[in-house]
């Protein structure tokens, strides 16, 4: 009898363990999400589609000169403002041979927001939370502060070289089939083979 | 009369257009609580639950400090998660990065790594973003085949090198930071 009373005791124990781990979960991040979510929804939509729209053609045009605004200011803008996965759709306003660049920089930029903006992927919101809980743990609330903000800049800057790197391998790629794509604008078709 | 009248209707317009707006950013934020976020805290729970009821989690950690600990193994945790073929099969839905996270970060709470590893591990987890998501992600863009053609293999290419990258500047700005 005292050994099925332990066993159960065991077998519920695992779950207990669980459940408590949850409830720090739900104590812990969902109140301050959902007023942050709430209160960046509401800017987004005041703000509105036409404009991000306006901004992205701004920002699209092509040249060495202007890749921080390719793969800086409009992965951060697509991202804030459409989110996992509508930012993608930014890339629409991009030449084809940039595009590759654009999804590899805004689609890096969806986790280092998460501590201050967790409305761009709550449901990829551990990538960052599961760290950023166990630091809280074990250094204090003000050291996950500092994390948060480091991971948000230290994004910006790999998603420049990310947008960068991917640039120069799609060129290069680009150009090992026998049609290049000067070759099939030349040729009237305007469409990549 | 007239303007004062056109003036209240003006204001009760702008107020209820904000209003509601408010309330319904906060209907999205709660929907996507209960859809998204609940059910993946559900899960992570029984997870770390099971696994740290059963010690498995402790030995886990074992494996994981060595790799977590020093700037190296992290660097080849990046380039495991980030290997082109491991890549693509690791992203969806995050979760592979979401477990490895979680499990270090009771590492964190034990303090058996420093914070000053916390940054360049976030890199190191995750080189693999969006790697099961670049023929979608291209079509989101109204890419043409020929770029989603190129664009797979360079992404993924790309990513065995600014992944390390990634790892090497957050490890080097974590004590900038002051970690």
């Amino acid at each position: 009898m005292d050994a099925v009373v332990a066993s159960a005791v065991w077998f519920i124990g695992l779950f207990q363990a669980g459940a408590k781990y949850f409830t720090g979960l739900v104590t812990g991040i969902i109140p301050l999400v959902i007023v942050l979510m709430t209160a960046f929804n509401a800017v987004i939509a005041l703000i509105g589609q036409e404009r991000v729209d306006r901004f992205a053609v701004f920002a699209s045009r092509p040249g060495w000169a202007y890749t921080p605004l390719r793969y800086v200011a409009l992965p951060i803008v697509a991202v804030f403002f459409l989110t996992n996965p509508m930012a993608y759709t930014m890339g629409r306003f991009l030449p084809e041979r940039l595009k590759p660049a654009f999804y590899d920089s805004a689609v890096s930029f969806v986790h280092p927001p998460l501590g201050l903006f967790p409305h761009v992927n709550p449901g990829e919101l551990f990538v960052w939370a599961g760290i950023a809980l166990g630091v809280t743990t074990g250094y204090g609330a003000a050291t996950t502060a500092r994390l948060a903000v480091a991971y948000l800049i230290m994004g910006v800057v790999v998603i420049f070289i990310r947008g960068i790197v991917t640039e120069r391998i799609t060129a290069a790629l680009w150009k090992a089939p026998a049609q290049t794509p000067e070759t099939v604008a030349v040729a009237g078709e305007g469409e990549a083979p | 009369m007239k303007a004062f009248t056109n003036f209240l209707e003006r204001l009760g317009r702008g107020t209820g257009k904000v209003v509601g707006t408010l309330y319904q950013a906060g209907r999205d934020s709660v929907d996507q609580v209960v859809k998204n976020i609940l059910p993946f805290m559900a899960f992570i729970s029984f997870v770390i639950g099971i696994i740290t009821a059963t010690g498995v989690g402790s030995w886990l950690a074992h494996v994981l400090r060595p790799l977590a600990s020093n700037p190296i193994g992290l660097i080849v945790m990046s380039l495991i998660v980030g290997f082109p073929v491991l890549s693509p099969v690791l992203g969806p839905g995050a979760v592979i990065a979401q477990i490895i996270g979680t499990l270090l970060g009771t590492t964190f709470a034990s303090k058996a790594l420093p914070a000053s590893i916390a940054l360049p591990a976030l890199f190191a987890i995750n080189p693999q973003v969006g790697c099961d998501f670049i023929p979608v992600g291209l079509a989101l863009g109204e890419a043409e085949p020929y770029t989603v053609e190129v664009g797979v293999p360079a992404v993924l290419t790309s990513r065995l090198i600014t992944g390390p990258i990634a790892v090497i500047l957050a490890y080097f700005a974590s004590f900038a930071f002051g970690f």
